[in-house]
């Protein structure tokens, strides 16, 4: 490939820490995020364990010089943006930046805690509370405090969305469309995520066990991520080295169900599959698998019967980090681009933490202690979601 | 650019009256589109979702496509006001799943592909007045890399009694300004399919703070595109958007029409557009279409083939 799209910086914010080297911190001794619910306001706090940031809104937008009247996603979005933008920003003056940030609550956490009111008389309520209401607002407000207007964009698949994000960044770089893109995503817990995916009954009582055989549940969590990604040109003239590289990426449907997975993971495999080939490697080039890993039963046996059946048996190294941060829906593409650049950076595999019992219908094993001192040239990322959405990244040593 | 729209399927309020500020979808007769079983199960918006991109692959003569592009400012409204009502009147208790499911904005996009058996890429753009344009900006990365393939792009919004009251208070929807809702697909490919095929040589996307500062950048548009003559400027305006339009009509100096008296207006309502010039008998050589949402204006460059 002639043209690739070169991450440079990243940026970060989780249950797990503010930033990234907070974050790598968390993940190299295994501290969880999973906890009591104490800022989202919900009937189950006491009964649904939760990854959330322990800020208030208000101690958030200080962070960035935001407005606390933001939307949650926008709050977390802005700070992780600003880690991975700052160190750049004057040097990437006159340059097309894009902003590719997905995110799946929008201004949900305003809107639900005025809906009641709204419902009996929607002149009473403060328009304030539902105008960032649309996913593509909490973008704009991000976009609008950094001044990012070259090519601004939302992408919405569900647990996808932000590997998609970065998939078409990098295109947009690879092509000549943008010299720089900042892409991932964004998502802040709110009620409705929480009480919808309970009515699924998928979540976890206690802090979730991917790819464990008795495994319950997934946790939800709230966070944001992303990668600064550069063209060599825009790399070179802002004189910076690149962390990695994204190599390669593919987008697949399920075509199953609209929120379960298929038993053999179809689209799971095609995803992985075909990111392969448009990265030109083989499986045995692939160093660590950063599992979707969700910790349900249906997510975890068909990403891992896809995946021993793509890797015939000889699975790479392989962890989810999920038990860390927990699902944080659509940011968590962006999130694990980061984790994957700093396994790649420091030659690490994070530990499938609280793994107990090998699962009886998948073959191989996660990595469960830290793993230091290797090379890490080829990660495989993966994020997997409703509506069969699953999308497959691979970073490559830069 | 060079991407190429090859058939259409459209339902939209034109040819509804207008209700109280509103133009809902004049919907059709759904059989031999979705089975009736499914059929009750589903919002207003997976049903136009549905049934527009059934017709648009009937018209292009394919029963799936090869990867999904799709545009909706808001998503799947309904549900997500059925699952959000019940969230906050039973306090968060004894709620079941099925609104929350379909209340995703990715949901459109997903049933097709389960409908269709479709296991190619499938993206959802939520990018405000910018969704659609976005859906096929994405048409044009993905064709790129995968020149024989079809692909299925469209832009959907539905518009609810909540949301109607939301963009009135915001200044969307007044007096002048007709709420309006609807879904249009196409079949997009790097190559023509057909004779009546059109091709997209443009798609020009911004904000802009007022009228002046999106003239500007409409001039900036026709520039980059060295556009002397045009056959036809297709426009976003109602009675409430002179300033802009009058100007941006002296630009191009020719022959205007507009759309949204047909289908109202909607953060997706430059589909709609897009399909009139796909369905138009007489037709015409090169057309510019303007439009705007709110702040979010494009400018889409279109060619006969």
């Amino acid at each position: 490939m002639s043209k690739q799209a070169y991450i440079v910086n990243t940026g970060i914010i989780t249950a797990i820490g503010n930033d990234a080297n907070a974050c790598l911190q968390s993940l190299l001794h295994q501290k969880t995020g999973v906890g009591k619910a104490e800022y989202l306001q919900t009937h189950w706090s006491n009964e649904l364990p939760v990854a959330e940031v322990k800020m208030s809104n208000a101690d958030l937008a200080a962070l960035t010089g935001a407005s606390d009247k933001w939307p949650r996603t926008a709050l977390l979005s802005a700070i992780a943006v600003k880690e991975a933008w700052q160190p750049f920003a004057d040097a990437a003056k006159n340059k097309r930046v894009g902003f590719f940030s997905a995110n799946t609550v929008g201004g949900m956490d305003l809107t639900e805690a005025v809906y009641k009111q709204f419902k009996a008389d929607s002149e009473s309520v403060d328009f304030d509370n539902i105008r960032n209401h649309e996913c593509g607002a909490v973008t704009q407000l991000v976009a609008k405090h950094f001044g990012f207007n070259d090519f601004v964009t939302t992408i919405s698949t569900a647990c996808s969305s932000s590997a998609n994000s970065i998939m078409m960044a990098a295109q947009m770089i690879s092509n000549g469309m943008l010299d720089i893109a900042i892409a991932g995503g964004a998502d802040s817990l709110s009620r409705f995520t929480l009480n919808g995916f309970n009515t699924l009954m998928i979540l976890d009582k206690q802090p979730c066990q991917p790819f464990d055989n008795n495994r319950r549940g997934l946790n939800l969590g709230e966070g944001a991520g992303y990668v600064l990604l550069m063209s060599e040109k825009a790399m070179k003239e802002c004189d910076v080295n690149p962390l990695a590289i994204v190599s390669g990426y593919a987008n697949a449907n399920d075509a199953y169900h609209q929120t379960a997975s298929s038993p053999d993971g179809i689209g799971n495999k095609l995803a992985m599959g075909n990111a392969l080939k448009k990265a030109g490697l083989k499986t045995s080039d692939i160093s660590y698998i950063n599992l979707h890993g969700t910790g349900t039963a249906n997510n975890d046996s068909s990403e891992g019967k896809a995946i021993e059946a793509l890797f015939e048996g000889k699975v790479p190294y392989a962890s989810s980090t999920k038990a860390y941060t927990g699902h944080t829906l659509g940011a968590a593409g962006g999130v694990e681009a980061v984790f994957s650049t700093l396994a790649i950076k420091h030659g690490v595999v994070f530990p499938n933490m609280r793994w107990q019992t090998q699962m009886e219908d998948v073959g191989f094993k996660p990595a469960t202690e830290l793993i230091q001192g290797v090379e890490i040239n080829h990660v495989l990322s993966n994020s997997f979601g409703f509506g069969g959405n699953c999308s497959s990244l691979v970073f490559s040593k830069g | 650019m060079e991407l190429y729209l090859n058939s259409t399927g459209i339902i939209s309020g034109a040819g509804n009256e207008m209700t109280a500020g509103r133009l809902l979808c004049k919907e059709p007769d759904y059989s031999g589109y979705i089975a009736p079983m499914q059929l009750r199960r589903m919002s207003k918006a997976v049903r136009i979702g549905i049934g527009a991109s059934k017709m648009c692959m009937e018209n292009a003569g394919i029963e799936k496509p090869d990867a999904i592009s799709i545009g909706t400012a808001m998503g799947c409204l309904a549900d997500t006001e059925l699952f959000l009502t019940k969230m906050v009147e039973q306090n968060e208790q004894m709620l079941t799943p099925t609104a929350f499911i379909q209340s995703t904005h990715n949901t459109v996009s997903g049933q097709i592909a389960l409908l269709a058996g479709c296991y190619g890429h499938n993206l959802t753009f939520v990018q405000r007045g910018h969704s659609f344009e976005h859906a096929l900006i994405n048409a044009q990365l993905y064709l790129d890399e995968h020149k024989d393939e079809k692909m299925l792009v469209g832009g959907i919004d539905e518009l609810t009694e909540n949301s109607y009251k939301a963009f009135k208070s915001g200044g969307v929807y007044n007096d002048d300004v007709v709420a309006g809702e609807g879904a249009a697909f196409f079949i997009a490919t790097s190559k023509p399919m057909n004779d009546t095929a059109v091709c997209i040589k443009d798609i020009y996307c911004f904000t802009a703070d007022n009228a002046d500062d999106a003239v500007t950048q409409v001039i900036s548009f026709k520039e980059q595109n060295n556009i002397a003559n045009i056959d036809l400027l297709l426009s976003g305006r109602d009675t409430t958007t002179a300033k802009l339009y009058d100007k941006v009509a002296a630009l191009f100096n020719t022959r205007e029409e507009t759309f949204k008296q047909k289908c109202g207006e909607y953060p997706t309502a430059s589909s709609y557009a897009l399909g009139m010039l796909l369905q138009r008998e007489e037709k015409v050589k090169r057309s510019v279409v303007v439009n705007h949402f709110k702040h979010y204006y494009a400018c889409w460059l279109v060619e006969s083939i």
